[in-house]
């Protein structure tokens, strides 16, 4: 008897966190998203059309989102990888000075970060300068551009593409590589035929960690990017903020959350959800 | 590890997730009860009820870096009223989704006065949300209210609203690298491409624009209106225009990311400051002309104390000492005598003490009306968020 009601003692607060922060107010958004009105008198009235139309005239910063979204997560996994594997395997008794590095953005906040960014790619800056040089900076400026967004992205959500693919290189049996080696694989062979199988977890945890709050990021957009590069966030806070529609504010979170559950749904089937738990596939 | 499989323990997680979710629903049923309070639409505001004399608590919202340091506690010396003063208000939208909630149900949250643009102040009235003075205890307010604000459109006699501080929407620029922006229309000169930014605000960057196109922003219709959204939208869409803006357009003046913006007078104040570069431009289309509002919320505890407040900051002496901090448009008269003695510097500032024919062309900031607000609203921001 006592140790079936063990489990269930410790899952009380977990439980009860997420039924308060979580379960209830989705529930409440949910019933916003299906009000009507006007602004100061909204009323509960199973209005679908707040879905309808959140569809149809938020498409091109849905569109958006999801492109700056990815594109930051390829370039967070092609930095993050090779750091993580120097990391891991290369870096000896500096290993700790290097994830403290990766972690030490962390002490300042997200926001402070995101404003640096905008001192960084200043017209008059030089970065700016030896863009415009390699012809990367087509209207002389790096700020307010599509670009800044996505590197404002990348660089924000660096930790939680490097950690994961860390813990999960870090956990490797060497013994395997060494296998590998003695077997007459190539340095890549063994790489991309041990290696990188055996790290799959960790970059599909990765990739999750980063796309899916880049997605509904608007901090980067808002200070980085123009009029033209704002995403669904920045479209989200101004439905709320500016406009008080709170009913298609909150139809869209839900369209926003549907959306990247089936990405997610799409992907994790694609990379295989063995990848995904981790060890019980080994 | 096999354990974890176990089918009956994923059975037993699903129920306590299912049972979340019924005690959320039955939670939520409960919540949805409590609409009715105050009736929308209901003009007809209750006048406080005053006390012989002020004393006690009272708690103030108003914006950011609003009111100099002394202020409050030489308030608190005379009054023997101790005062608690947040800084809270950073956007009237915001400022409202915070407090509909709570007026809805006839409370304020514990404020017993806070701050908000005309606007905002109109609507909140028209909802109910908002307590007509007593004028018997505002001798200060009644005497020394500057005359052309005396009759806004919203309050005609000042029942509910006393101006806090005024100012002027109008252009900010970099006189070194935009020497020749001197009206709105200029702002699309295709020369300062990329170089030119607008505020996110409805009411401030699409009048001023309307003045550009000829349109008097005053009793403008909604075809007027999205004229005015829509050759914001193609300078947009051309990359004229870098990014809308809030009060952060000064950050990007500073480094030259922007040359000229539309701006707030008290902001190009406090700018012009700290580098010589940056220069008010009064459009030569004229400025818009606002006002933020002290305005006394129904469940406001401590009307009394309230009153006493409002009444002591539109005493001159004490209004000219958060003037000399402030560098908005002072609402109250004999300001500017007490400034010439001490500050003569701000006395003679024409953004702080504009005379008439400074802002002869300017409009008070315009609304549109209710029904076509969600439609110019959606339009605007459609453009803000490209």
């Amino acid at each position: 008897m006592r140790r079936r009601v063990v489990p269930y003692f410790l899952l009380g607060p977990g439980a009860a966190w997420l039924l308060l922060f979580f379960v209830v107010p989705l529930y409440y958004l949910f019933e916003l998203s299906l009000n009507s009105g006007v602004f100061g008198s909204y009323e509960f009235s199973w209005h679908w059309a707040n879905y309808n139309d959140a569809l149809s005239l938020y498409d091109t910063q849905f569109v958006r989102s999801f492109k700056y979204a990815g594109l930051a997560t390829v370039f967070a996994l092609l930095l993050a990888y090779p750091l993580a594997y120097t990391i891991a395997f290369k870096a000896g008794r500096w290993r700790n000075v290097l994830l403290f590095a990766v972690v030490a953005p962390f002490f300042t906040t997200y926001l402070i970060r995101t404003l640096a960014w905008e001192t960084i790619l200043s017209d008059q800056s030089p970065v700016v300068s030896v863009l415009d040089a390699v012809g990367l900076a087509p209207e002389g400026r790096a700020l307010a551009t599509g670009g800044a967004v996505v590197a404002g992205l990348t660089y924000n959500f660096l930790p939680f593409m490097v950690l994961p693919i860390y813990a999960s290189l870090e956990r490797i049996d060497v013994r395997l590589i060494e296998a590998g080696k003695d077997l007459y694989a190539s340095a890549s062979q063994t790489f991309f035929r041990v290696t990188l199988p055996l790290s799959a977890p960790g970059v599909v945890a990765g990739t999750l960690l980063t796309f899916i709050p880049a997605s509904g990021d608007y901090v980067n957009a808002q200070f980085l990017g123009s009029a033209s590069n704002q995403m669904i966030g920045n479209v989200i806070q101004s439905l709320y903020l500016k406009q008080s529609d709170y009913p298609a504010a909150a139809a869209l979170s839900f369209v926003l959350m549907a959306a990247i559950l089936i990405l997610v749904l799409i992907y994790i089937r694609f990379a295989g959800s063995e990848a995904l738990m981790g060890e019980e596939a080994v | 590890m096999a354990s974890e499989k176990d089918p009956r323990r994923i059975t037993a997680l699903l129920a306590v997730l299912v049972a979340a979710v019924v005690v959320a629903l039955g939670l939520a049923a409960c919540g949805g009860g409590g609409d009715s309070g105050i009736n929308g639409g209901d003009t007809e505001s209750e006048e406080v009820k005053l006390e012989k004399k002020a004393s006690g608590d009272v708690t103030i919202s108003n914006w950011p870096l609003y009111i100099d340091k002394q202020t409050v506690p030489d308030f608190e010396k005379e009054t023997g009223v101790s005062v608690k003063y947040i800084e809270d208000v950073n956007a009237n939208e915001e400022f409202f989704a915070k407090m509909d909630p709570l007026l809805k149900q006839g409370e304020s949250g514990g404020r017993s006065l806070f701050v908000v643009t005309d606007w905002m102040a109109n609507k909140m009235h028209e909802l109910g949300y908002l307590q007509n003075f007593d004028k018997s205890a505002l001798p200060n307010f009644e005497k020394n209210l500057v005359s052309n604000l005396r009759e806004p459109s919203y309050d005609p006699q000042r029942e509910f609203s006393a101006p806090w501080q005024s100012g002027m929407t109008g252009i900010i620029v970099r006189k070194d690298l935009a020497p020749d922006v001197k009206s709105i229309c200029d702002l699309f000169d295709p020369k300062y491409k990329g170089k030119v930014e607008m505020l996110n605000e409805l009411r401030d960057t699409v009048p001023l624009v309307m003045k550009c196109l000829g349109i008097d922003p005053t009793n403008a219709s909604e075809d007027d209106w999205t004229k005015a959204i829509d050759k914001i939208k193609s300078a947009a869409e051309s990359g004229q225009i870098r990014r809308f803006t809030g009060n952060d357009y000064g950050a990007d003046l500073t480094s030259g990311n922007a040359v000229a913006v539309i701006g707030w007078s008290g902001d190009a104040v406090q700018l012009q400051a700290d580098n010589p570069n940056i220069e008010w431009r009064m459009p030569t289309e004229g400025c818009i002309l606002w006002s933020d509002n002290m305005v006394i919320p129904i469940g406001a505890p401590n009307p009394t104390a309230a009153e006493a407040f409002i009444d002591y900051v539109y005493d001159p002496e004490n209004q000219a000492q958060i003037e000399a901090y402030v560098n908005y448009v002072s609402p109250v008269n004999g300001v500017k005598d007490v400034l010439l003695k001490d500050e003569p510097e701000i006395a003679k500032n024409q953004l702080i003490f504009p005379s008439d024919s400074f802002t002869k062309n300017c409009t008070i900031q315009p609304s549109p009306d209710a029904e076509e607000e969600q439609n110019l609203n959606r339009a605007f921001n459609a453009v803000l968020n490209g």
